[in-house]
């Protein structure tokens, strides 16, 4: 269960960046929320094209098997990580940016 | 065709981006220092995951539906297209929502 495990730990990495090394708090913001609501139809349409075709498969041994919409849960973890990480490094640089103009216009 | 089947999934994220961008005049193009940032971040750090995943065996991809050209060790062109192209979309989406919204409108002017 090797992918469950990092699946799992690709979560806690991106929930610590976002809460405590970039500080974005996208987590306690009800627009990250709506994001991942919009977004998670669409990557559950795009798992069941990849694994219900056998695009992509998966070691049986490395999940530990539920699936939904024909990829392992884990794709969810994956997934989850991957917008939190995306939005949080986003909200961090663009408001790095946006700081430093101010800076340079004051 | 079939050899194009993981690229049409590439398209049709691409068709949304694309989509979302000009549907709400977003103009993402202006924040491309931001852009490229995190992009180049979620790229190395997902890559990786996926060429070590991939030599461990954790997936495999099944070389009729694919355009067989490997960009690292066993690792598809379309993976390193799907680690641009999604995150891409991701951002769109969530600045879209937040013109939708008109959420957060004040930002974060502390």
């Amino acid at each position: 269960m090797i992918y469950s495990d990092i699946a799992l730990d690709a979560v806690v990495v991106a929930i610590l960046v976002d809460l405590f090394v970039l500080r974005t708090a996208m987590l306690t913001r009800g627009i990250y929320w709506l994001t991942y609501g919009l977004i998670f139809p669409f990557q559950l349409i795009t798992n069941w094209w990849l694994t219900s075709r056998n695009i992509v498969q998966y070691s049986p041994s490395e999940i530990i098997g539920r699936r939904l919409a024909g990829a392992p849960i884990e794709d969810l973890l994956f997934g989850f990580s991957m917008i939190l990480l995306t939005l949080s490094l986003w909200d961090f640089f663009t408001r790095r940016a946006a700081a430093n103009k101010r800076e340079l216009n004051s | 065709m079939t050899h194009l089947s993981y690229m049409a999934v590439i398209a049709f994220v691409s068709i949304c981006a694309l989509g979302v961008n000009f549907a709400f005049r977003l103009r993402i193009a202006r924040h491309w220092r931001e852009l490229l940032l995190t992009q180049f971040a979620i790229l190395v750090i997902y890559l990786s995951w996926d060429t070590w995943a991939i030599a461990k065996k954790n997936w495999f991809f099944d070389t009729h539906q694919i355009v067989n050209v490997d960009v690292l060790p066993k690792v598809p062109l379309e993976e390193l297209l799907f680690f641009i192209v999604v995150p891409l979309t991701i951002i769109l989406s969530y600045q879209a929502l937040l013109k939708l919204t008109g959420w957060e409108q004040k930002g974060h002017e502390s």
